[in-house]
């Protein structure tokens, strides 16, 4: 790590588009090239990436509480909700599908959640430490986040493929909407996140 | 390529300056880490080729019976639009278009805007439609989830193979050389390289 600061874009009065990565003066609305608006930082990063993050965790919750999807069996309905299909897994003894639904459903959401809660935490102020590593772990966020989509095509080929006459029928429950809608607001919290916001701590530190 | 080419770290803001590269040589951000880009000569021959391979794929893979089900003398036959059609019927519209969108809508306007892109660039016109199509490619992108749905088909697969017996159709093979062909082809698109090609063209 350099001792003075970084030859960064900021530092030289200088903008980078996020879309075609052209430099432009800082003073400049929109890039030259393809005309995206153009911000030395993401607007209002901080607090978009926390308001984005809060509403997804609320939506996790009708997510695990409510019935992803409905089984109609001879006229029996029965409800049965993301943990509860993870749990039947285990018990006809799927353990690698289980497994599978469990990182999916349960573990990438609240390591998301976590990881960009505690990014965005890191980057209030202060000098900051580790950059490289919180870089490396807002990657990751960004990489791993559509892979919870996976329950939410199960519900869908489920209901579409199971529909045998008044035997069998399934059908999608609320579950279902709000956990991909948490998936979808999880990506924009990511997407407002401006990991340029940790580098900045750098330059204090030795500013 | 031109000479050295100036720009920023797109997640540090490290000021970077870009070399001629090598084939097979990648460029990354000194500080952080970030590929910026890489030397590959065929990348956008590639990248159209396989584009065009996917969306002939995509085509199929949405024409023919996906999955069937045979099951005490029931018989259900299911096609990938139904996946999110019988959500529709259902009444579950958001669902529907959040379930459609990431596996055919997004993927197909990303092929379309792909092949028009890297068709125009090889020939080296300027047109005023090349600088939108570029930033819809690239803002659809995160939003195509083909791969997890070949993973959400899997798990599905097992779940019903407890209760009924269930038909591999033509789709789900075409569907699979898609998701594989689709990869290659997005893998082949450098934001970095494009951006520059579609710059040399409009300059």
């Amino acid at each position: 790590m350099s001792v003075e600061g970084a030859d960064t874009a900021i530092a030289r009065g200088l903008a980078c588009c996020h879309v075609c990565l052209k430099l432009s003066p800082r003073a400049s609305h929109a890039c030259g090239l393809c005309g995206a608006a153009l911000h030395v930082r993401l607007p209002d990063s901080r607090q978009r990436t926390v308001a984005l993050t809060i509403t997804a965790a609320l939506l996790y919750i009708p997510a695990n509480v409510l019935p992803i999807m409905t089984t109609v069996q001879l006229g029996n309905a029965i409800d049965s909700t993301i943990l509860g299909g993870i749990l039947l897994l285990i018990h006809h003894g799927s353990y690698p599908v289980a497994a599978v639904i469990f990182i999916a459903s349960v573990i990438v959401p609240i390591a998301k959640l976590l990881a960009l809660a505690w990014l965005s935490w890191s980057i209030s102020g202060g000098q900051g430490t580790a950059h490289r590593q919180r870089t490396r772990l807002y990657r990751v966020t960004e990489l791993i986040g559509k892979w919870s989509m996976t329950d939410v095509f199960v519900v869908a080929v489920l209901v579409a493929l199971i529909h045998l006459g008044g035997l069998l029928v399934i059908r999608p429950g609320p579950a279902a909407v709000a956990f991909a809608s948490m998936v979808i607001v999880t990506m924009l919290a990511a997407e407002s996140f401006d990991p340029r916001l940790i580098w900045d701590q750098e330059e204090k530190r030795h500013g | 390529m031109r000479e050295i080419q100036e720009t920023a770290c797109l997640e540090c803001d490290l000021v970077i300056e870009v070399e001629v590269l090598e084939t097979g040589q990648r460029a990354r951000c000194p500080r952080c880490g970030f590929l910026l880009t890489g030397q590959d000569g065929e990348a956008m021959n590639r990248g159209l080729a396989f584009a065009l391979a996917a969306a002939a794929l995509l085509v199929m893979a949405n024409s023919f019976p996906f999955l069937e089900l045979h099951s005490s003398g029931f018989e259900k036959v299911m096609t990938i639009p139904q996946a999110g059609l019988e959500l529709y019927e259902g009444g579950r519209t958001v669902l529907a278009g959040m379930v459609l969108g990431p596996i055919v809508f997004v993927p197909a306007l990303m092929l379309v805007a792909m092949i028009a892109l890297l068709v125009q660039l090889r020939r080296g016109v300027r047109a005023a439609w090349l600088v939108p199509t570029g930033r819809l490619l690239f803002a659809l992108n995160p939003w195509s989830m083909v791969e997890v749905f070949i993973i959400g088909v899997l798990v599905s697969l097992v779940k019903i193979g407890a209760m009924a017996t269930v038909v591999i159709g033509t789709s789900f093979w075409a569907y699979i050389a898609f998701v594989l062909c689709f990869i290659v082809a997005v893998g082949s698109l450098d934001r970095f390289r494009v951006w520059r090609e579609i710059e040399a063209c409009q300059a």
